[in-house]
């Protein structure tokens, strides 16, 4: 082992495994119309990243990148399936209708699940949403030590973080 | 040696071995035409550094700088390893479906090789890890010791200024390092301490790394980014020290994306040429009055299986594969730390190093500051695994705990063994119709046993050192994605059980040498290769000139 690579490793497991599997599962029979689904997928990106006290994901636009990834289309529309399944068992029309209590029982349940459609979408939404809200500079500027390693390298690499 | 060819030597690869040799034999006067099958990076441009991106990029890939190869099913993993199992707190356990994750060969095709992407340590290996079979009875011996390399990693340590500490045990020295060692970073002072409560030698690593400036290239300035391609050319990278030393004699032709697709054999027991691929998809052919395979331990035996297994008389070709174990462990610090500052890899222990350190298990290893090879060097990273969950909760969470984490590393031999190989793989070719190389490794229990002990070792250090909240461990147990990897040409006395000699040339084949990993015999306990490779290949051109 050599010990890089963390991150593009397990972005390709998130598309890599579970997508293909559904694709074949789930090609058929999907209800929403793609902007419902986009609907969905910035209302779970909003929940997962809310800023608390720096901008939001959505605010960032962060819903509209994972929304364009062509590969997540499947495993997107199927864990909207799942969540507003969940949401009319509970008596509410969908997913998006939950207030947010409700929205947060529903991801975190989706976590957990057994059901593999439903446990990869809300990792795979945070998985992306994450690296991308995290890489975000607006972000980063709220954290120290998190710029680029040059020019300037770190001269005071020997003594207690500032 | 005079010949129909513009030079006397071509070299298949430029990178730890190629770039060694070429200079080499630059040095003695003989003209080199080096090839390799990636293309010239350009650090200004190709790696700057310097964008807000820097953090999710790895080093860049270019067109053929990656190398596809395939993989051997994955080992079944049996048994509850906890210590072994990867995962992270953020995102959970690695592996799921109860076999080992056969992820990736980290290898770099182009001009410096994988060197361009290496952290830049510099080891010599143990002594006695050359003798393995005489004197632990497994593996193989090297047919030569230490002390006849030791003239070479002196050669070779000088032309790359390596930074070092005054001694390092059992690796002795006719001369000090080149350069004074980098003083150690505040993170790999926090492990030193928790290192010396546990009666540990927490040392400065020896690192290609300069801590002066040297020959026209800076001095370090501790970005910590080494793994993504270093700027500044102060990393030892075979670009910038061997491959711009042999440039300078004026007898070496460097070429890259030239592929090396086959070797055609000729008479009286000699090669007479390589096949090389061009951009436009036709194949030229180019003689060679001597050759050097310097591809790596797995695209050396790719190319002499695909060559209708030249120099396997021994049918070990391919056979031996040794990969490093590896463990990384991570864990939070009550204290900020932010350990992505400095030279990654700064400090090492070398206690557990010697064949018979490990209690209950032959076969070494050591133990490192992995901050800045952990990869939480960036803020999502460290976000999306060092935190747990999601929500307002995870964004306080990965305020409070920026900048704490600690990662110690583990590195340690891997036995060869008969299911470890590399094959040609029988359906899948590149695009010249080659077969790729397919790639089997598998643990025995005894690497199991190393791995154990290399894990519970790296949570007793990190807990010593305060951070007892483990957040993430990832081992070779699950996933194999080696960089480090030996064994497939193996050097010996015997060609009967070796594909060369002690000299680095084929035992049937007179003008056929091998100057990489694949030649090592044993692993060592975990000691970075490159080094080893540069001095066998500095070694290697001696011979090929006294040979004439």
């Amino acid at each position: 082992m050599k010990r890089r690579g963390f991150i593009a490793l397990l972005g390709a497991l998130s598309l890599g495994g579970a997508a293909a599997l559904w694709r074949n599962l789930v090609s058929f029979g999907r209800p929403h119309s793609s902007a419902h689904i986009a609907e969905t997928v910035k209302a779970v990106t909003e929940m997962m990243f809310p800023g608390d006290g720096l901008p939001g994901a959505t605010e960032l636009g962060i819903h509209d990148r994972i929304i364009a990834m062509t590969s997540l289309q499947a495993l997107m529309a199927d864990g909207v399936v799942w969540l507003d399944a969940r949401a009319v068992r509970q008596g509410t029309p969908n997913f998006l209708a939950l207030d947010e209590v409700g929205k947060q029982a529903a991801i975190e349940e989706a976590f957990k699940s057994s059901d593999n459609a439903a446990r990869e979408f809300v990792r795979t939404i945070r998985f992306h949403a994450g690296l991308a809200y995290y890489s975000e500079p607006v972000v980063e500027a709220a954290f120290p030590y998190t710029g680029p390693p040059q020019p300037e390298g770190f001269a005071d690499f020997q003594n207690p973080p500032e | 040696m005079t010949n129909d060819a513009n030079w006397d030597v071509v070299i298949v690869g430029a990178g730890a071995g190629g770039a060694a040799a070429a200079y080499g034999l630059c040095q003695q006067g003989v003209s080199v035409l080096l090839l390799d099958a990636g293309p010239q990076f350009d650090p200004t441009t190709d790696y700057p550094l310097t964008g807000s991106d820097w953090d999710t990029r790895d080093f860049p890939e270019k067109a053929g700088s990656v190398g596809a190869v395939t993989f051997a099913p994955g080992q079944k993993l049996i048994g509850d390893e906890p210590l072994l199992v990867s995962g992270s707190r953020g995102l959970g356990r690695l592996v799921t479906d109860g076999t080992r994750l056969m992820e990736k060969y980290k290898h770099v095709r182009g001009i410096g090789g994988t060197t361009l992407h290496f952290t830049g340590e510099s080891h010599r290996i143990h002594p006695d890890a050359m003798k393995m079979k005489t004197r632990f009875g497994v593996g193989a011996d090297w047919p030569i010791d230490y002390a006849e390399l030791e003239p070479f990693y002196m050669r070779a340590e000088e032309l790359i200024g390596v930074a070092g500490p005054q001694t390092q045990g059992a690796r002795w020295r006719s001369r000090g390092f080149p350069l004074p060692p980098h003083p150690l970073s505040y993170a790999a002072q926090t492990l030193g301490r928790g290192a010396a409560a546990l009666g540990l030698d927490w040392q400065a690593n020896s690192r290609a790394a300069l801590s002066l400036p040297r020959n026209g290239r800076p001095s370090c300035n501790y970005c910590g980014a080494c793994n993504k391609g270093c700027p500044r050319g102060d990393k030892g990278s075979a670009d910038v020290t061997f491959v711009a030393a042999a440039l300078a004699t004026g007898r070496c032709i460097v070429r890259p994306d030239s592929p090396v697709l086959r070797i055609e054999a000729g008479t009286n027991d000699r090669v007479a040429a390589v096949l090389v691929g061009r951009p436009d998809g036709s194949i030229e052919r180019i003689v060679s009055p001597t050759l050097i395979l310097a591809c790596g331990a797995v695209e050396t035996p790719r190319l002499l299986l695909a060559s209708d297994g030249l120099a396997n008389e021994s049918g070990e070709v391919g056979r031996n594969f040794m990969d490093t174990l590896g463990v990384i462990v991570g864990a939070m610090h009550p204290e900020p730390q932010h350990g992505r500052r400095g030279l990654p890899d700064d400090a090492i222990c070398w206690d557990y190093n010697a064949p018979d350190a490990v209690p209950g298990v032959i076969g070494g290893c050591r133990f490192y500051n992995a901050c800045g090879e952990s990869e939480l060097k960036g803020l999502a990273g460290f976000a999306l695994r060092a935190a747990e969950g999601w929500g307002r909760a995870h964004a306080q969470s990965v305020r409070h705990l920026w900048g704490h984490a600690l990662s110690v590393g583990a590195l340690g031999e891997k036995l060869p063994n008969r299911n470890s190989q590399v094959r040609l793989d029988p359906d899948k070719h590149d695009r010249f119709g080659i077969p790729l190389a397919r790639i089997s490794s598998w643990l025995d229990e005894s690497d199991l046993a190393r791995l154990r002990f290399m894990a519970a070792k790296s949570r007793e250090l990190l807990a010593a050192s305060g951070a007892a909240d483990i957040f993430e461990s990832y081992s070779s147990w699950d996933w194999f994605g080696a960089t480090h990897v030996f064994g497939t040409c193996r050097m010996g006395a015997d060609p009967a059980t070796s594909v060369i000699d002690a000299d680095g040339r084929s035992h049937r084949w007179h003008n056929l040498w091998i100057a990489d990993a694949s030649v090592f015999p044993s692993s060592g306990g975990g000691e970075a290769p490159s080094l080893t490779i540069h001095a066998l290949s500095l070694r290697t051109a001696e011979k090929i000139r006294k040979a004439g």
